[in-house]
């Protein structure tokens, strides 16, 4: 039993690892979608909303996000409460930044999801209770860092200077595509999480895990300055 | 719901996770992303060849090319509502640089080619969108006549500048 238990969390555990390495990219989007944002016209909603799913399912900084904000959750009346903030707030940005063609640097607006990474993860440990001593709001923390997820995910898609025609159609089906991929890569991390913490292995690791994730946020936050600063 | 850790911990923690981002990103991330290789990991591991590739593949076309074939620019003027093509003569595999602006509307176009010789009304698209300005290239799939329909649907003629070289003769409008 302890054995059979031991080795599906190892597979899981090995399954999310792989959903989180597959073939992201940063800056965002590979060159045969690029090629067919470029080249599409009208109403395509099917087209959009994979889209949408793709870039959610391997964009690995709003996935490190994530894990950074269910953690820690262990009821899933909490884990709804929060993925709903964090979903509000990236939808508002989303519509608002394509809509209003608002233009914000890619760099920055990737520099500041790199900091949300880096928050959460020092969150979980404990940071602002220990080093301020008071907690700040985490759930208006998660809504804050969505709209700036949001605003990351409108500069994506103003790369492309979309055509107006059925623009708002396109956006509507991209954002049902990017909540479709953040449930999937949820599903995935959820399970994969639920495993760890029923080993003994949870409480000693996650001091080591969130230490791992601030890493990855400034590593993100590093390597989008860079590009800013190149541009 | 945090795991709370007494401040040393917390210190070290926070202070290992810079350490280990700088590292990575240092030898790691910035070749492979940019070319900036300062420790030379980068090179011994051969990632900056990844930063090479995507420069060389975003690169204007190659010197030799353009030495042997000098560019050329042509004005063109879209009129209020219609649509006008513009087309180069251009043998099977014979390769086309171009780039195009508008005086700032954005015109819906079709870049394709026609066989020689057709009398069927065939054609083949390579690139269909509605944009203010392109640049690439293509490689003609087969001799004919080559080039872009241009339309305009606002009210107001929109010039064009156009700026190719490579191996075509102008058929021109």
């Amino acid at each position: 039993m302890l054995i059979n238990d031991n080795r599906a969390y190892r597979l899981v555990l090995l399954l999310a690892l792989s959903v989180v390495s597959s073939s992201a990219l940063a800056h965002g989007v590979d060159d045969n979608t690029r090629s067919f944002l470029q080249q599409n016209t009208g109403v395509q909603f099917g087209p959009f909303l994979y889209i949408g799913a793709k870039h959610m399912l391997t964009g690995y900084d709003h996935l490190l996000f994530l894990v950074g904000v269910i953690f820690f959750l262990y009821r899933s009346r909490d884990v709804l409460l929060y993925v709903t903030m964090f979903t509000v707030g990236h939808s508002i940005t989303l519509l608002w930044g394509v809509l209003g063609d608002i233009q914000v640097n890619a760099y920055l607006i990737d520099t500041i999801i790199g900091l949300s990474v880096v928050y959460k993860g020092f969150d979980n440990l404990g940071g602002f209770k220990r080093v301020f001593g008071r907690q700040p709001d985490t759930r208006l923390a998660v809504l804050i860092f969505g709209l700036f997820h949001g605003f990351g995910l409108a500069t994506k898609l103003q790369e492309f200077q979309l055509p107006g025609q059925g623009l708002l159609t396109n956006l509507l089906a991209f954002n049902i595509g990017v909540e479709l991929g953040q449930f999937a890569a949820l599903a995935f991390i959820l399970i994969a999480i639920n495993f760890w913490r029923r080993s003994a292995f949870f409480e000693r690791f996650a001091t080591f895990a969130n230490t791992l994730l601030m890493s990855a946020g400034f590593m993100l936050m590093g390597y989008q300055l860079t590009g800013f600063t190149l541009q | 719901m945090q795991h709370l850790i007494d401040l040393t911990t917390l210190i070290k923690a926070t202070l290992i996770a810079v350490l280990i981002a700088a590292i990575a990103l240092v030898t790691l991330i910035l070749p492979a992303e940019y070319n900036i290789d300062p420790t030379g990991v980068g090179q011994k591991l051969g990632l900056t060849l990844l930063a090479d590739a995507a420069e060389t593949t975003t690169s204007p076309p190659q010197p030799e090319i353009v030495s042997a074939d000098p560019e050329q620019v042509v004005e063109v003027t879209v009129p209020a509502g219609e649509g006008i093509e513009y087309k180069f003569r251009m043998n099977q595999h014979d390769k086309l640089f171009y780039e195009w602006i508008t005086d700032g509307e954005p015109l819906y176009f079709d870049l394709h080619g026609e066989p020689e010789g057709d009398t069927t009304g065939y054609f083949e698209s390579y690139a269909i969108a509605t944009l203010d300005s392109m640049e690439g290239s293509f490689t003609a799939p087969f001799t004919g006549s080559h080039g872009w329909y241009w339309k305009n649907t606002s009210t107001k003629p929109v010039a064009i500048q156009l700026i190719v070289n490579g191996q075509y003769q102008i058929i021109g409008l």
